[in-house]
């Protein structure tokens, strides 16, 4: 017992700890409600809702219609679900960042290698965003929506979807890392 | 999936990806290095057992699957592609973008969700003139290896175990992770 409540406070565990909560979560998806986890939906179904309330003809598309409609759905609680979770998690460790200093540019690694600067931190993040969400359209799914959720059902889409994720990590770390890959 | 469930299901997976440390930049960007592999074999290992889980369960007639998400070949590879660039430049996925934002941090909190929220937009006015045609090449629908190909599931779960394994072994025998050069 002592253990466990160690290790829950650690905070960061053994990935295959960690991995094994994960992989009953999907279980519980599937054997509770029949259903498959996913992030990436939840933003297109907020983005629907705002794009609808602010530009309505430009959203009222056979898209924000049908394919993804616009609204609270359950996706979207799944994601608040997650933002508490990785609440939760920090405040088990102690490492929760609300208020404190220095979350702008909050990795060491990149202060080290592209400098404090958070402008450059922000922009390259945000088309990173934006283009991990358009990534997710496409591909019918983001990590967890298609890679795990997928990927425990044994669909090919998910190993297809992780190989291709894992080149273009791999080159573009490369490129943007340089001499310091 | 009532609102209820989906809430709680969320905390624990929001939770298993703060202790596995994917909310953090260097996590996500030094598996691409090879310097840190903890997404690799957080990723694995979840896949290990919820498909064990989940094979044996529905042999035993408990649960019955929903549908797989659906495999057009070159959507899903492009997309993976795609995918892999935004990952590497920002350090994060949607999903641990969301927790590592309820952890508190703003470069996850601002650019992350607003960038989010500006590529769902910029997908969904674009939908029409990408999704139809490129999931219209080599769409095998809602499919699964063991359907695809005629195998049996349970040998292929075996199969797909003990290649993670050999997998978690190079990772952490055989030095498939190497030092960083930071």
């Amino acid at each position: 017992m002592k253990f466990i409540m160690k290790y829950l406070h650690k905070e960061v565990w053994s990935p295959y700890v960690a991995g094994i909560l994960l992989g009953l979560v999907g279980i519980a998806a599937v054997w509770i409600s029949n259903s498959l986890l996913g992030a990436s939906g939840a933003f297109e179904n907020l983005a629907g809702m705002m794009g609808k309330a602010v530009a309505p003809k430009l959203f009222d598309n056979m898209y924000f219609n049908f394919i993804m409609p616009p609204g609270i759905t359950t996706g979207v609680i799944l994601v608040l679900g997650i933002f508490f979770g990785g609440m939760i998690g920090a405040a088990t460790s102690g490492t929760l960042k609300w208020g404190t200093k220095d979350t702008a540019n909050s990795d060491e690694q990149w202060k080290l290698v592209f400098g404090a600067s958070v402008w450059k931190r922000w922009t390259l993040a945000f088309i990173g965003a934006i283009i991990l969400e358009y990534a997710a359209g496409i591909a019918g799914g983001c990590t967890s929506g298609l890679a795990i959720s997928g990927g425990m059902l044994l669909a090919p889409a998910a190993f297809l979807f992780i190989a291709g994720m894992f080149v273009s990590g791999i080159l573009t770390a490369m490129v943007i890392y340089r001499n310091r890959y | 999936m009532n609102y209820i469930v989906a809430l709680i299901l969320g905390v624990f997976f929001g939770f298993s990806l703060n202790k596995a440390g994917l909310t953090k930049y260097n996590k996500i960007v030094n598996v691409f290095r090879f310097t840190d592999m903890a997404v690799l074999q957080f990723m694995m290992t979840a896949l290990v057992v919820a498909m064990s889980g989940l094979y044996a369960l529905r042999g035993l007639g408990l649960v019955t699957f929903p549908a797989p998400p659906a495999t057009y070949i070159v959507g899903n590879l492009v997309g993976g592609l795609i995918f892999g660039i935004g990952m590497a430049l920002s350090g994060y996925c949607p999903g641990t973008c969301a927790a590592g934002a309820g952890e508190g941090k703003l470069d996850y909190i601002v650019p992350g969700i607003l960038g989010f929220l500006i590529g769902a937009v910029i997908y969904g006015l674009t939908y029409q003139q990408v999704f139809p045609a490129i999931s219209a090449i080599a769409n095998y629908g809602n499919t699964t290896i063991p359907e695809l190909w005629n195998l049996n599931p349970f040998l292929t779960v075996l199969v797909f175990g003990i290649m993670s394994l050999l997998l978690f072994y190079m990772i952490d025998r055989a030095g498939w992770q190497r030092k960083g050069n930071l």
